[in-house]
Parts: C-alpha cells; sequence; structure tokens
C-alpha cells in the first residue's frame, strides 16, 4: 500500500514536470516568435526622407540594422576557423593574429551582399598597410556528396567573387564554420576582429559604408598594435 | 529491484525534462516566410489538362525572387512535385515579378514578389484521390538581409473522375 503511495506520487510528480516543462518551452518559443516579428518589422519600416539623416541613400551610408542589437560574439574572442578559398589554400583565422580582421559571410546568390562587396574591397585598399585583413566566406549550400557538383558550386563561387572583383580570400565554407558565428542566417553578416582576435563589432544585413568604415577604424584601433 | 525502479523514474524524468526543452545551443528554425493558403482539395477531370491555382502569401517586409530573376546567380522561385505522385505536372505559369530596389543601390532593379501571388500548375492526374506533396522553393529577403533558400510545403488533395 505503502510503495504504491510512493510510485503513484512519484508519477504524478513526473507528470506534472512533463507539463511545467512543456509550458516553459512553450513560453519561450512565443518569446522567441515575438523578438522575430518585432525585428521583421523594424526592418520592413519604410524609408525615411532621404535628407541622408537615416537608413540608406545612394552612398550606403548608414543603412544596417546591425545598430539595433549585440550580437552575443561582441567582446569576446572570434572562434577560430580553418578553410580552404577558392584557389585550394588553406586559411585560418589564426594567421592574422596582430591584424584587424573582418569575416564577411556572403553567398552568391544575396543581392545585398553586392552592394557592400565592393565597399568592402575598397576598404581592403584603403586600410591593408594599416593592418586590415578582409576574409570572405561563401555561406552557398554545397553538395558535399557529389564531387563533380561540388567542383562546379565551387568554381561558381570563386567565377561570382571575380565578377564582384573580390581580391581579398574568399574561403568556401564546407565545415559549418558559421555555426560557431551563432549559426549565421541573415546575409550578409560581418564581424570585425580587433587585432587580439576579439569581435569589436557585428552587423546582420546591408549596414551602410559609414557604419562598416567606423568599425574597421574600432577594429584597427583596439587589442594593440602589430 | 527497489533501487532499479528509482533509476527508471529518474531517467524518465531527465529524458522528458530534456526533450521538452531548448537547450542553449540549439538554434530554432526561422519560421517560413511564404506560405501556402488554398486550396487543400481539388476536384479534376481524370486524365485531362486541368488548372490548379495555387495561392501563397508572404510575410510583410519581405520579398522572394520572382520565377525569373533579373539577375543571374540569384535563386528564381519554383514548385516542385516529387515523382510517383500519381499527377504529372504538365506546365506552371508563374506571376510576372515587380521591380524592387534596394535604397542603397537603386539602379539594382530585382523581380520579387511581395504579398499575396499565385501560381497556376497545369496537372494531369489518373483517376482516384492523390495526397499530392508539393514544394514552393524560393529564396527570401528584407531590406537589409538575404536568407539561405528554403521549400514551403504544398499540400493538395486531388480528387481525378
Amino acid at each position: 500500500m505503502k510503495r504504491n503511495a510512493v510510485v503513484i506520487a512519484a508519477v504524478v510528480i513526473a507528470v506534472g514536470l512533463m507539463v511545467w516543462a512543456g509550458v516553459l518551452n512553450y513560453r519561450h518559443r512565443q518569446q522567441q516568435e515575438a523578438a522575430v516579428k518585432q525585428l521583421q518589422s523594424m526592418m520592413a519600416q519604410p524609408a525615411a526622407p532621404s535628407d541622408g539623416s537615416s537608413d540608406a541613400g545612394a552612398d550606403g551610408s548608414s543603412a544596417g540594422f546591425g545598430g539595433f542589437m549585440e550580437h552575443p560574439l561582441q567582446g569576446k574572442m572570434a572562434p577560430n576557423f580553418t578553410l580552404k578559398d577558392t584557389e585550394g589554400r588553406k586559411i585560418s583565422l589564426a594567421d592574422y593574429k596582430g591584424k584587424a580582421v573582418i569575416v564577411d559571410f556572403w553567398a552568391t546568390w544575396c543581392a545585398p551582399c553586392k552592394i557592400e562587396i565592393p565597399w568592402l574591397e575598397q576598404f581592403n585598399k584603403q586600410y591593408a598597410s594599416e593592418g586590415l585583413q578582409i576574409l570572405g566566406v561563401s555561406e552557398d549550400n554545397l553538395n558535399l556528396d557529389n564531387k563533380t557538383e561540388l567542383a562546379k558550386e565551387k568554381q561558381e563561387i570563386a567565377d561570382k567573387a571575380k565578377d564582384l572583383g573580390i581580391n581579398y580570400p574568399v574561403l568556401i565554407d564546407d565545415a559549418n564554420v558559421s555555426t560557431p558565428y551563432g549559426g549565421v542566417d541573415g546575409l550578409p553578416t560581418t564581424f570585425f576582429i580587433d587585432r587580439s582576435g576579439k569581435v569589436v563589432a557585428s552587423t546582420v544585413g546591408l549596414a551602410g559604408r559609414d557604419e562598416i568604415e567606423a568599425n574597421i577604424k574600432k577594429a584597427l584601433g583596439s587589442g594593440g598594435q602589430s | 529491484m527497489k533501487r532499479l525502479w528509482w533509476g527508471a523514474l529518474a531517467l524518465l524524468l531527465a529524458a522528458s525534462f530534456a526533450a521538452a526543452q531548448k537547450l542553449p545551443w540549439q538554434k530554432s528554425e526561422r519560421p517560413q516566410d511564404v506560405r501556402y493558403l488554398f486550396p487543400e482539395q481539388v476536384s479534376v477531370p481524370a486524365g485531362e489538362d486541368s488548372v490548379v491555382e495555387l495561392h501563397f502569401r508572404i510575410n510583410p517586409g519581405m520579398h522572394i525572387n520572382s520565377h525569373t530573376p533579373s539577375e543571374k546567380g540569384l535563386i528564381a522561385t519554383n514548385l516542385i512535385l516529387p515523382d510517383g505522385s500519381g499527377i504529372k505536372l504538365d506546365k506552371v505559369e508563374f506571376p510576372q515579378g515587380s521591380e524592387y530596389s534596394l535604397r542603397a543601390m537603386p539602379s539594382m532593379k530585382l523581380s520579387v514578389y511581395t504579398g499575396d501571388f499565385v501560381v497556376r500548375a497545369h496537372i494531369r492526374a489518373t483517376s482516384g484521390q492523390h495526397l499530392v506533396q508539393a514544394a514552393l522553393r524560393y529564396q527570401a529577403c528584407d531590406v537589409n538581409a538575404c536568407y539561405p533558400p528554403r521549400k514551403a510545403p504544398v499540400v493538395v488533395d486531388v480528387i481525378a473522375k
């Protein structure tokens, strides 16, 4: 009799815990959905009058929404990665210790990336002597199980990089290196890493040219000189 | 025996709790940007060419490339019908895209769909009832960012008599 009571109590507790966990999970999902909706509505705001005071003008100044949110990696060491570039060379983030590094996640199908990349290329030339290194990381889907398809896809990325006039290394993400960067979803997503390897800024979506330059200066100016 | 009971109970509790919780490193999937609206069921003459109008809705603030994107390399919207569904997809008519430009580059004209749109699928079904599980492949963007291509499920019960 006593044993039965204990078993019944245990079952009741177990069921109660499961219900509680379910409620917590449901609330968590609701909060996430609300956050996504809020984010989408923020991004869907109509354009402000083109007086250059807000949003992107033709010069691309202060276009991004990156300034609204702080990425969880902000202030933390950038996760290291090693990937091959479009020429087949192995490149690690750690190779650039002492330099300010921009890690730009992009894809060939991403229209805003085509706007941002020429700006990055200009900054690459402008700030290279001060110790800036840009790394483009392609997030294009890859058919890893089919060697012929994979080679074709890699060539397409290389061709697109050439079309866009990219002179900095373009790495092919065949190892999900975007995951430790928060599972990059919206493209372009750009991380600004200082000379000590710490993430000092990041932008999700097309940021303004001025914002990108300000972040580059921030990365160049902190973490010690090379 | 008693210990075994308690051990099993503890295991059950731990497993159920872990299954119900979203762990911090588990990223939740982004909700779909395109939803299939209707029809859920259609009746068509068996063996004959029939047009089924499929209605879709794109989330506010989002756009997707049209079936004929203006730039090479952009991912076109397409209807995918798996083989063996008892339905033959002869032709798909997509609406014309509307022109869209990113504010940072007004000269870049994109061909996109926004809001609601209708795809006309020309099908031929064998006699009987077929649960067609098709998908709309699309690639969505908002005003600043683009998101990886996705497939929105399109489920239609086709009754061919």
